[in-house]
């Protein structure tokens, strides 16, 4: 059924506001606590997560390939043995973009299937990256369609569409407040009762009236502009409803702590290890199903502890097999397998949440210091419930489209895709090797 | 990269002060760009907070942060949307804003009118009408004012308090694209048939974005209402009083963060094992420095812009004061000195906030300073290294010592070479002064050679780079440039070329003084006019 807002309101507002029936929302699913909707599978949750200045291919590509012990991790990917039989690692993929903006053209490419956009110094993408095309088919029963946070820096990788980032929250605390700030209800707790809601609703319908009023004076950019506007306007109504209906019940779901600081850590490790346990727990809670973790962004030139310089600049100009540029890989590494162990770490019916979920790890090139998009690196972990072959490392030998990989992602979150990408980019098919 | 018109690097070079001064004809006409749909920048949208209720409020940060395009976040406001992310967050601030509004500090600063009982249409209708005139920057309408005293009514019944129920016509109002927005879409002149000029009041937020980083006062509103701003006597006055008013050192200090993304300095990373002048609050202080140098150039003095490169005159705290080897001109904050004239510094590529943010965490950098000066000063487009080409440079060694050593690579290289010879040899003349700014004689025992050139004009230093770029025929219209795509939030179209032109013409005519640049523009027929809505 749909939710007719209105009801509620002439409830809350007419008499005795505590004793308001509300109506069931359409997606509460179950309240068994063991399992969701049809009482068996569990959602899928898809998070992409990024890291800067690409890998050295050398040392990142494992020697064999195939299932299980036929692969071993290389030695840039060490730091994920502990999740090695969840994942998914597909090399030997180029991205068919014009590489005219270094650490940009690629990975917009890479994220949203389609060609760049702009000239350098335009900080975006030419459409929708791939957790907001997830997003736009799942991220619709949940209060956030979508959550999106960076360890360090303010920059965004997740686009809703040109020139609409969706800013990514790199605080921890202003996270919390967000996620399970005063008006979270964990299971087992009331809904929120409070007319307030249904007025800042009310308030709400007034602003969407204004930006249809001014769209209709506008040529038709500006009107898609304000499109967005509009559509963050219903998640945030939507939003509202939902918190007068009282938390569903999941087992995996309990408060987290609040942070102790007010304020951003003092480094990226440390500050992505606070946000990504809040993060694991949004997606327990269903807070949200869709996430995007940026450890650090494109061409970020973070003095890692102990390098003689900046990541970007060591990418440039260390010689050799660049030591200090790897050691900063399989630091972000490091990184990645702790969220990617602590969403293994959380129980949902016999599986764990990795196992529900499907990660997306990648970088803005593939060899920082030529800026090259060809064996391109992207590691999947979790099997989407089952979608995705686990612990298999394929290689592809034939600078396969990098979009397969993505239609491959897309398809295993259950989204019924024809095809991603366009012109040189364009596939109909994903990566059959991975898919189950 | 951009081509200046033959006739206007003609004209610029009859303008110096050796030669007769041209007389600049009138602006020309134009027909209008097509409007834009701007988003508040992050610091409009404070201004414009503390502008309604007072300087005093709390403001939760930036709700939307900035997205730079074409190296402006002005330029980018045009292109951004608004998030969901940022449709929770203006929605958040919108209510922190509109209690702060009823409390008892600042209730009685605006408050028109004193509710009789629990709902009070005619005082409610007074503070909506009086709010959304500044907020919305043009008397609301009649069913759009229906519609916000209907929701305050609605709203103070639920509660059973007036002023709790207005907090939500407030946050109405602050929520609204008509105040997180900035359309401007004209009406038709009526004294040049066909054409479409802004309205009274679209002018007035036009010149108080640009000229204030804000909303319009009252003042100007009412010169809108009375059509003052639609003939040129009346905008003139607005003009100059607007740029006499304090509130104009809050536009030319947002210009400038924005021309400088002075923003970025507040999460720099240097290494305090190399740079041992770091201190807290360094940066912060750096920025400083570069705010109030322009705001003492074009207020304090009305001088020439270009003095921006090559003067002395600067602001110190007791650590840039360290930091540069000069006594500290005041015990607390930054205080007024002059560099010493024999010295090696001066000028803008001379402050900490700029050689540091164009730089590396643990050295300095040629090529970003190289590309800062192209880019940001003189207008010209870099391109991006083409891809597949192997960047290293040769580790610091004997053969190698200094940063020109090392880079020479670039320039030996012929597919480097088409754009380093254009960048490296600008940050080479920098290289006196490390990745933070302290002047330095010598890299690894090796005296530094700082000597350049500058699209044929040699020189040698900081000193010598910054005239040369003062001399340089794309300076001054490259200043015109930023100037007026921040105010227009548009790149420069075929239509502005001539309007453009005119700017440089002008401005050389009234000694290159930024506060005539900003009257020019503002009077002129592209900020007035506007084109039909683009399909």
């Amino acid at each position: 059924m749909t939710i007719n807002r209105r009801t509620v309101l002439k409830g809350l507002f007419g008499g005795a506001v505590a004793t308001v029936a509300l109506p069931p929302l359409e997606a509460m699913m179950n309240r068994s606590g063991t399992a969701w909707a049809d009482g068996s599978s569990f959602p899928k949750r898809f998070a992409l997560w990024t890291w800067a200045n690409g890998v050295v291919p050398a040392f990142w590509t494992p020697s064999a390939q195939g299932v299980g012990s036929a692969w071993e991790l290389s030695p840039l990917l060490q730091p994920l043995a502990p999740v090695k039989s969840k994942l998914a690692l597909v090399t030997g993929l180029e991205i068919r973009a014009i590489n005219s903006i270094p650490h940009y053209s690629g990975f917009g490419s890479l994220l949203t299937g389609l060609g760049q956009l702009g000239t350098e110094g335009d900080q975006t993408y030419a459409g929708p990256t791939i957790d907001q095309i997830i997003a736009a088919q799942i991220g619709g029963d949940t209060p956030y369609r979508s959550i999106e946070a960076g360890a360090w820096f303010s920059e965004g990788m997740s686009f809703n569409g040109p020139h609409s980032p969706n800013p990514p929250e790199t605080n921890p605390f202003a996270m919390y407040q967000r996620l399970f700030g005063p008006t979270f209800r964990a299971p087992g707790e009331d809904a929120v009762i409070d007319p307030k809601l249904g007025l800042r609703q009310s308030v709400l319908d007034v602003v969407t009236d204004r930006v249809t009023a001014l769209q209709a004076k506008l040529g038709s950019a500006d009107r898609a502009r304000l499109d967005q506007h509009l559509s963050g306007i219903r998640d945030l109504e939507l939003r509202l409803t939902r918190l007068q209906a009282g938390p569903p019940d999941l087992a995996a779901c309990s408060r987290p702590d609040e942070p102790l600081s007010l304020d951003k850590l003092e480094d990226p490790f440390l500050n992505h290890r606070e946000l990504a346990d809040m993060l694991v727990m949004a997606l327990a809670c269903d807070q949200t199903r869709v996430l995007s973790m940026a450890f650090m962004t494109p061409v970020s030139n973070y003095l890692f502890p102990g390098a003689t310089a900046g990541h970007h600049e060591l990418t440039h100009n260390e010689p050799g097999d660049q030591p200090s540029v790897q050691a900063n890989t399989i630091r972000a590494m490091e990184e990645l397998s702790y969220f990617l162990s602590k969403l293994d770490s959380v129980q949902e019916g016999d599986a764990s949440l990795l196992d529900h979920s499907l990660v997306m790890a990648t970088t803005d090139v593939s060899l920082g210091k030529t800026h090259s998009l060809d064996d391109y690196p992207i590691v999947l972990a979790g099997s989407a419930d089952g979608a995705l072959v686990q612990d298999i490392h394929y290689h592809s030998t034939g600078r396969e489209n990098a979009s397969k990989i993505m239609l491959s992602a897309i398809r295993a979150m259950g989204v019924a895709a024809p095809s991603f990408g366009d012109e040189d980019r364009l596939t109909t098919d994903g990566i059959s090797a991975i898919e189950a | 990269m951009k081509h200046l018109p033959l006739l206007l690097v003609v004209a610029l070079a009859g303008c110096t002060p050796e030669s007769e001064p041209l007389a600049v004809g009138p602006a020309p006409e134009v027909t209008g760009d097509a409007p834009v749909l701007r988003r508040l920048t992050e610091s409009q949208y404070e201004h414009a907070l503390q502008d309604l209720f007072g300087d005093d409020v709390y403001i939760p940060d930036a709700p939307e942060p900035d997205l730079r395009a074409a190296g402006l976040g002005r330029i980018g406001a045009s292109q951004v949307t608004i998030s969901p992310r940022g449709v929770e967050r203006y929605e958040a601030a919108a209510y922190v804003l509109a209690e702060q509004a009823l409390n008892d500090v600042h209730r009685s600063t605006w408050m028109p009118c004193e509710p009789e009982g629990v709902t009070d249409d005619a005082c409610a209708g007074q503070a909506m009408e009086l709010l959304g005139r500044r907020a919305w920057r043009r008397p609301l309408a009649d069913d759009e004012l229906a519609t916000l005293v209907a929701l305050v009514n609605d709203a103070s019944t639920t509660l059973g308090d007036f002023d709790e129920g207005l907090q939500f016509g407030i946050a109405a109002l602050l929520q609204s694209p008509d105040f997180l927005m900035r359309p401007e879409l004209g009406e038709p002149d009526p004294d040049a048939p066909g054409k479409l000029r802004y309205t009274g009041f679209e002018m007035a937020s036009r010149l108080s974005f640009m000229l204030w980083d804000s909303i319009p006062d009252d003042a100007l509103l009412d010169a809108a209402a009375a059509g003052d701003l639609d003939n040129l006597d009346g905008l003139t006055t607005e003009v100059d009083r607007m740029i006499a008013d304090p509130r104009a050192h809050r536009g030319l200090r947002a210009w400038t963060d924005d021309l400088l993304n002075l923003g970025t300095l507040a999460d720099i990373q240097k290494d305090p094992t190399v740079f041992v002048y770091l201190r807290e609050g360094l940066f912060e202080a750096a920025r400083e420095e570069t705010l109030a140098g322009l705001e003492d150039l074009v207020f304090a003095r009305d001088g020439d812009l270009r003095d921006l490169l090559t003067t002395r005159h600067t602001f110190l705290d007791r650590n840039l004061a360290t930091l540069y080897g000069v006594p500290a001109p005041i015990r607390d904050g930054l205080g007024p000195t002059d560099l010493p004239e024999d010295g090696a510094r001066a000028g803008l590529l001379g402050q900490a906030a700029i050689l540091a943010q164009f730089a590396h965490p643990r050295s300095s950098s040629a090529t970003k300073r190289g590309k800062f000066v192209r880019e940001t000063l003189l207008c010209q487009t870099m391109p991006a290294p083409p891809a597949g080409v192997n960047t290293a440079i040769p580790e610091p060694s004997p053969d190698a010592p200094t940063l020109r050593d090392r880079i020479a690579v670039h320039l030996e290289t012929p597919v480097c070479a088409a754009c380093h010879k254009l960048m490296d040899p600008i940050g080479l003349a920098l290289e006196q002064f490390d990745g933070i700014g302290v002047y330095r004689t010598t890299e690894a025992d090796t005296q530094i050679d700082a000597s350049g050139d500058l699209d044929g004009k040699k020189y040698d230093g900081l000193i010598g780079l910054a005239r040369a770029i003062r001399a340089h025929n794309s300076f001054v219209p490259c200043m015109v440039n930023q100037v007026a795509r921040a105010a227009t939030g548009i790149q420069q179209t075929d239509e502005d070329e001539a309007s453009y032109d005119w700017l440089a013409e002008k401005f050389a005519e009234e000694d290159f003084r930024l506060q005539a640049l900003w009257r020019d523009l503002a009077l002129s027929p592209m900020f007035r006019r506007v084109g039909e809505v683009q399909e």
